[in-house]
């Protein structure tokens, strides 16, 4: 077995390429706020025009294939790249857009070489954003029971209905969705997958007022939002894998959205909090306590088994390993551990870690975000119930017949 | 970064596996279970021929010189027996602690014995007041001319009861060293203790007279080499624990599966999943914590930290996966044919074995930094 990231001299070189273009492309003025929710309009458009430089490389989706305007690199390279995007204070992409990360591999599996052609380039290139809408108020862990509708006339499909918890700030150009295509359809069966332009007439975004900003991603998307949608006429041939097959197409985003193809790139903020319990505070020291420095053993314990989930499913996922359940443990873990790290970080650092305040917030407020987010995470991708229940059919308790993952590329 | 095994590794795991399956039946091993020494001639003759017990051991003293991850594969398959018996004690712990510490003379000497099954190792480390530190070492060994006298009692020494050789631990003048001590000698007496254990002994020194020759390593400077063979040993031993972890996943998954109630099989419940879930996720746990540990040994890295969280995990994790494979399970689990208990006692006995979770959370604070500023 070999766990190492960096291991030839190749590599070395791809990794030193990596830091020195980014030093150079990174645009001036370029900043992470602490909380994702405070991300500016300009600092959005930084954010874009970083994410266009890094398509024009192929580096945005660097797994994706060349031919559409990823970088088609090893598992490796990519691992690098992630640490130096990671380094740099950002992710990648360096802003949210569930395109390149779960709409791109979902159309490579299940759209026809036109929808190919059309959308992965634009994705991959940085040139669009694009939002995941699933969720709708009466449907959240029961997703294949949503109410959206969009009903065929002509060359378009009518689309109306309502999506929550979704998006992020300064809007997209485009979006996914899953819609009900045959109301008197059986389950599973009535649903389709559609790319909808964010600009069609009949489309409103109303921000919401939510715990924390985003979920799980580091990526800062900023606000979440509820999505109108009024006799939205959407062009027919935007559907993606064939009418009424759209639970077949979603399972494949489903799969990386439950973690089916794990994440890089370092927690920084469990080595920052170790680092800031390490040095002096306001006159003493955190780790002078016994009970402290054991709750920071478990903290790490935690995060470490996190990661190594997370490097294990990126590596089955992307040298093509039979996967089963490992999507949802790794999800069911990292909300898990999230919540407890949080807990723990309360316990370490106490009340100091519940206020932003420029003077006591320890990590200039981003440990009092951390505590909020641990909760928000809870829900996106599935709750920690649902992940459960996954990982109960694939490993097939109770049953002889396994539910397979879904289909990556 | 590549995580599957090698092709040694997995004809190893192939190998062993179908030898587990053959010769260490459920039927073999609940006798080897009422037995005061879990082995046979005839199973240590063959499991010695088919090198087990030099994998460990470099080529020069008759072994074969894996890697400890080729290693670890192999304990994987015993934990999933389990296998009980002094293999890890003599072939793992007693080789690398030997490795560790000892002159050439005595490597050339015992190793290659050891690599072919001639000769068993123990070590003799904890006693009374508990713990795997140095300063719960209290037994002294007095010089007496060029030799020494040893007087006192070691507790929970596993596989003691199997063993040729002790390799005892205690106080000399200048600190703490090594002695090798023939197991079968007048003065030294090995009990096997009864209970919810297996294969653990206590060993009672009463003036045994050593011969200076067999002071191992330097007079006083024992622990730091013991300590640095114990790194390399722990994830074998964890890696035994994750064998046992599948093990009791895939008896859970297929008990899941037959069992039925409220006419319908008892994995349909999410209670009962849940129970599963667990197992499952202690598993995966032990598993690549151990396995990212041995890589690190293997290729010369820092592994300190690694090493003391592999334990922590697979120790807790063993014990607990017993726990929750016992709630899938209810009353067939505790029927002794069943085969399970087995595997619960195994869990408990190898809980402190090499240091209990709780001490090796404490040596992980060293280990990332984490000191009082005071």
């Amino acid at each position: 077995m070999d766990f190492a990231i960096e291991d030839s001299v190749e590599q070395s070189a791809f990794r030193e390429e990596v830091r020195a273009w980014l030093k150079e492309n990174i645009p001036e003025g370029t900043e992470y706020p602490v909380d994702p929710g405070d991300l500016t309009l300009e600092q959005y458009q930084l954010r874009r025009e970083l994410g266009r430089r890094l398509g024009a490389q192929g580096w945005l989706y660097p797994n994706m294939p060349t031919k559409y305007g990823g970088g088609d690199l090893p598992v490796e390279k990519v691992v690098i790249l992630n640490e130096e995007v990671g380094r740099a204070g950002f992710s990648l992409p360096p802003y949210y857009d569930a395109g390149g990360r779960m709409a791109a591999p979902t159309i490579l599996v299940w759209g026809s070489e036109e929808h190919k052609g059309r959308f992965l380039p634009e994705i991959c290139k940085g040139k669009v954003r694009t939002w995941q809408l699933l969720t709708e108020p009466g449907a959240g862990s029961d997703l294949a029971g949503i109410k959206m509708t969009a009903t065929r006339d002509g060359d378009a499909y009518v689309v109306n209905g309502q999506k929550i918890y979704v998006g992020s700030s300064h809007g997209a150009e485009q979006s996914w969705t899953v819609v009900v295509t045959d109301p008197d359809g059986e389950r599973h069966k009535n649903l389709s997958w559609l790319m909808i332009p964010m600009d069609l007439p009949g489309i409103t975004v109303v921000p919401l007022n939510l715990l924390t900003a985003g979920g799980e991603g580091g990526s800062g998307c900023g606000h979440k939002n509820t999505v109108f949608f009024d006799d939205v006429r959407v062009p027919a041939e935007n559907l993606v894998g064939g009418e009424n097959n759209g639970w077949k197409v979603a399972t494949t985003h489903l799969e990386m959205e439950h973690g089916g193809a794990g994440r890089l790139g370092d927690r920084r903020i469990i080595q920052e909090f170790i680092d800031y319990a390490k040095s002096e505070q306001h006159g003493y020291s955190l780790l002078d306590s016994e009970e402290a420095r054991e709750a920071l053993v478990d903290l790490h314990i935690e995060s470490e088994v996190t990661r190594l989930f997370a490097l294990r499913n990126y590596w089955m996922a992307h040298t093509g390993q039979p996967r089963s359940y490992e999507g949802s443990q790794y999800s069911l873990r990292r909300k898990l551990s999230g919540l407890d790290i949080a807990e723990k970080m309360l316990e370490i650092a106490g009340p100091y870690a519940l206020t932003n305040d420029a003077t006591y917030g320890p990590l200039n407020g981003a440990l009092e975000l951390y505590g909020r987010e641990a909760i928000t995470a809870l829900h996106p991708g599935a709750t920690t119930d649902i992940q459960r229940v996954i990982m109960s059919r694939r490993i097939g308790i109770g049953r002889q017949d396994r539910e397979k993952a879904g289909a990556l590329r | 970064m590549d995580l599957s095994l090698t092709e040694t590794q997995q004809l190893i795991q192939d190998s062993t596996r179908d030898f587990v399956r053959n010769d260490y039946t459920k039927e073999v091993l609940l006798d080897l279970d009422e037995m005061p020494e879990p082995l046979t001639k005839e199973l240590w003759t063959k499991v010695s021929q088919l090198g087990w017990m030099g994998m460990a051991i470099p080529e020069k003293y008759g072994g074969t010189g894996n890697s400890l991850t080729d290693v670890a594969v192999l304990y994987e398959e015993l934990g999933r027996g389990p296998v009980p018996g002094p293999s890890f004690s003599s072939g793992v712990l007693g080789a690398l602690t030997l490795l560790n510490t000892a002159s050439p003379a005595h490597k050339e000497a015992w190793l290659p014995e050891v690599a072919s099954g001639e000769r068993i190792l123990a070590l003799a480390v904890t006693e009374k007041r508990y713990g795997w530190s140095p300063g719960h070492i209290e037994m002294t060994a007095k010089q007496d001319g060029g030799d020494y006298v040893l007087t006192g009692t070691k507790l929970f020494v596993h596989d003691a009861a199997s063993a040729t050789d002790l390799l005892v631990l205690a106080k000399t003048e200048s600190g703490l060293s090594m002695l090798r001590v023939d197991a079968n000698i007048p003065g030294v007496s090995i009990r096997v203790l009864p209970g919810f254990l297996s294969g653990v002994t206590e060993v009672t020194f009463d003036n045994v007279k050593v011969p200076g020759e067999d002071l191992i390593g330097t007079e006083g400077a024992a622990w730091a080499s013991f300590d640095a063979a114990l790194r390399s040993a722990i994830p074998v031993l964890c890696a035994y624990k994750v064998g046992a972890c599948q093990a009791l996943f895939e008896l859970s998954v297929a008990y899941s599966r037959e069992r039925t109630q409220f006419g319908q099989p008892i994995g349909k419940f999410q209670r009962v999943q849940d129970h599963i879930i667990h197992i499952v996720n202690y598993l995966d746990a032990a598993r690549w914590t151990t396995y990212e540990a041995l890589w690190k040994l293997d290729t010369g890295q820092d592994a300190a930290s690694s090493v003391h969280m592999a334990k922590v995990l697979a120790s807790d994790g063993y014990l607990r996966a017993c726990d929750f494979t016992h709630e899938v399970h209810a009353g067939i689990g505790v029927m002794r044919e069943y085969g399970l208990t087995l595997h619960t006692k195994m869990s408990r006995s190898l809980y402190h074995c090499l240091g209990a979770p709780k001490y090796h959370r404490k040596r992980m604070e060293g280990a990332l930094g984490l000191t009082s500023l005071r």
